[in-house]
């Protein structure tokens, strides 16, 4: 026994626990890393923000504090509010495709039909492409002259349809090309979610006659609601933050008629050299998404607690 | 209110902070190096330099290298297209970077980078100067301080491009005027092809739009830089535009997402008689590779209204101001514009000469349609201009850009597109202090 208390009291991790509390050792562990967020990450957020208060351009040397006359800018100027009407179109419009195309597809592909196992793989494929190249692609698609889509519709007796130059169909255009990339994305977390259901309340369901859609919608979709929301959550944050397919498709045309606030912020920083309103419209988006994302976290939260009550 | 000085001013203090302890760092390492000294002979330079396809980098290899022979600096060099390139030396800019010594410029962009490239009036003799297109140089010149930014290694300007077998067929004439070019382009269109492509999208558009209002007798701005490009003239000049595309019907229905290339690519497929376009695309439409009209094209010079201005720019070599190599990369510069040089570009690209005396070398030893095409060129050369160079103007161009396309696409009247982009653009120039 005094032996091995002597091995103990000579352990380099027990006197090094008692020099150095454990807490301490993990910050300083983590340090380089924090640092280096601190430095790619925080540092231009904050830099961007502070920029979005000054008049910031390269025509001059100066670069005067404005307050909150960039925003002012903005929201006074004649063409920001319709970007801001087509994100938000773009935004739901996408979410309801997507979400319910994903589920749809996902509740086939999880069905016991024969076949469906290479529609699971080429399923990988969208998300697989780069959006640069989806933008290409499509535009090519959409052309009015050449492309594979109005060529079809013309031989099937239909009219052509001015995909990317008609300032209606310019943002549906840009719509249906980011649904194709990113509702296999949706597919595969709602077949995952589906897969992870357990087997016993669909086996009561068939027991008690329930019909396929009564079993869908009673039992599947509020079991599946933690990935609907967390697969909300992520297309969000993504959609608020597409650029290359819009920008390579109609550059935010024609005129303003499919631009989006990543676009408006590029077109500012890099065509009109105004950093100081790019920054802003960056800040209106990140608020906007931030706005969005904490209605979706904040309401199944409250919807929890409501049932909660009531079942009290 | 536009605060030049005085008032809180965060870059100044940033920039103050960080220079003096970067300068407290680097200091003692500079002076170990020998170098920070523009005056000190270099014998290594950094250069941004533009491509445009596969001939670009053995050019640049080519100049370089007799660049090195001559002088013994060595020029190491980045190559990026014309887009990437302006927003790298965009962020290069904001940031005050040294990373590069000289820079490939252009008159379009030239105006946001007149306070960040290195004055070149100290570095070129007055005489030399004025051996260069004075269209080139005046707008290269920063025009609040006569500064020269950049210098002119070509010029870049529009002629009319035209189907010769057609037109012959047709038994019509190239137009010399808007109303010959929308008859012309009628009865040239028909059974899948049209009589005209124009870009409608972007930096092209805005193009288009500059020479049809130049043309209707229009400006930009007036003499205290009031906007006025939506007098009766832009008014004019935007619906000529749009008519082309939506009542003529002369042109493919979608060029509302053209730019250069869709541009050219519809005249070199067969699928448009004419086109306007760029010294470089003589040598591509002329390549039966790149193109299905090589034998059957010919040049005239671009139509007019009341007048016959088109634009008239240029590509140039800029030194970045806060280079500390101004000298050697003040030699390249001069190395890369001699007669010499600049005969050797037009062998390469057929780049048209910046130099007025190189130029006429050129086209004194060309013959047949390439003589006449030059001469097509000068024409619109000497007739040429270039939008305004005032602080704040990348910013309207932007906005008449996209007003251009409200009324290309019939989204708006271009009366309306024109005076919307007015009431912004007078109030990025009030806010920029552009205005007099």
């Amino acid at each position: 026994m005094a032996v091995s208390q002597n091995v103990l009291a000579r352990a380099p991790v027990a006197r090094h626990s008692r020099v150095t509390p454990q807490w301490l050792t993990g910050y300083a562990l983590a340090a380089p890393a924090l640092l280096l967020m601190l430095v790619i990450f925080l540092y231009p957020l904050g830099h961007s923000f502070v920029m979005s208060f000054f008049r910031w351009d390269l025509n001059t040397a100066e670069s005067p504090f404005v307050g909150l006359g960039n925003y002012l800018d903005l929201f006074t100027g004649s063409s920001f509010m319709q970007t801001l009407r087509n994100q938000v179109v773009f935004t739901v419009a996408s979410l309801v495709i997507e979400v319910v195309g994903g589920m749809a597809i996902a509740v086939l592909l999880n069905s016991k039909l024969r076949g469906l196992r290479p529609a699971r793989t080429l399923l990988l494929i969208p998300p697989m492409v780069a959006p640069a190249v989806v933008g290409l692609n499509f535009r090519w698609l959409f052309n009015e002259q050449y492309g594979l889509i109005d060529a079809t519709l013309v031989r099937l007796g239909l009219p052509a349809i001015p995909w990317l130059s008609d300032p209606g169909w310019a943002l549906v255009s840009v719509i249906i090309a980011n649904a194709w990339q990113n509702t296999p994305l949706l597919v595969l977390l709602f077949l995952a979610g589906l897969q992870a259901i357990p087997r016993e309340p669909l086996e009561a369901a068939a027991v008690d006659g329930a019909s396929a859609w009564r079993t869908f919608w009673a039992i599947v979709l509020p079991l599946m609601r933690p990935v609907v929301v967390i697969a909300l959550m992520i297309r969000i944050i993504d959609l608020f933050r597409t650029f290359d397919v819009v920008w390579l498709m109609t550059q935010g045309g024609p005129g303003n008629a499919s631009n989006l606030l990543t676009v408006e912020a590029y077109k500012l920083a890099f065509q009109s050299v105004d950093f100081g309103h790019a920054a802003a419209v960056s800040y209106v988006a990140l608020v906007l998404s931030l706005i969005v994302l904490a209605l979706l976290y904040g309401i199944p939260r409250l919807t929890a607690r409501r049932a909660a009550t009531w079942q009290n | 209110m536009h605060t030049t000085s005085g008032a809180l001013n965060r870059r100044r203090f940033l920039g103050g902070s960080l220079a003096l302890a970067a300068g407290a760092a680097a200091g003692p390492f500079l002076a170990a190096c020998g170098g920070g000294d523009s005056g000190g002979k270099a014998t290594e330079i950094n250069a941004l330099l533009i491509t445009g396809g596969d001939r670009y980098p053995a050019y640049w290899e080519k100049v370089t290298s007799a660049f090195k022979e001559q002088t013994g600096i060595t020029v190491t060099y980045d190559l990026l297209q014309f887009t990437p390139l302006t927003s790298k030396e965009i962020t290069l800019a904001a940031a005050r970077s040294t990373q590069y010594d000289v820079y490939s410029t252009h008159t379009a962009q030239i105006g946001a980078f007149f306070p960040h490239f290195e004055p070149l009036n100290n570095h070129f003799d007055a005489a030399d100067i004025a051996d260069f297109f004075p269209v080139a140089i005046k707008y290269m010149t920063n025009p609040a301080n006569g500064e020269l930014a950049a210098i002119p290694r070509n010029m870049d300007a529009r002629t009319q491009y035209y189907r010769r077998d057609l037109y012959e067929a047709a038994g019509v004439q190239p137009a010399t005027t808007w109303e010959e070019l929308a008859a012309v382009g009628q009865q040239l269109t028909g059974g899948g092809r049209f009589g005209l492509v124009l870009p409608g999208q972007g930096d092209p558009a805005q193009r288009q739009f500059a020479d049809f209002l130049w043309q209707a007798g229009g400006e930009w701005l007036d003499q205290n830089n009031n906007v006025t490009f939506n007098s009766t003239a832009g008014v004019e000049a935007l619906t000529f535009y749009r008519d082309l595309i939506q009542t003529h019907r002369i042109t493919p229905s979608d060029v509302v997402t053209y730019q250069w290339n869709e541009n050219s690519a519809g005249f070199t497929n067969g699928t448009c008689a004419a086109v306007f376009d760029w010294p470089g695309a003589y040598a591509s439409f002329g390549d039966p590779a790149l193109s299905t009209v090589s034998g059957s094209f010919a040049t005239a010079p671009m139509p007019g209204h009341k007048t016959e201005t088109s634009c008239a720019i240029s590509h140039g070599l800029a030194i970045n101001k806060y280079s500390r190599k101004k000298d050697a990369a003040a030699e390249f510069l001069r190395f890369t514009v001699t007669p010499d040089a600049l005969v050797d570009q037009y062998a390469e690209f057929k780049n048209y000469p910046s130099r007025v005396s190189t130029a006429d070398q050129v086209i004194g030893k060309a013959q047949g349609p390439e003589q006449q095409w030059l001469s097509d060129l000068r024409t619109t050369i000497e007739n040429g201009k270039e939008w305004p160079k005032v602080p704040g103007f990348d910013k309207v161009s932007t906005v008449v850009q996209t007003a251009v396309q409200n009324a290309l696409s019939n989204q708006m009247s271009p009366q309306a597109a024109l005076d919307a982009a007015a009431e912004e653009s007078t109030r990025i120039l009030q806010q920029a202090g552009a205005l007099r």
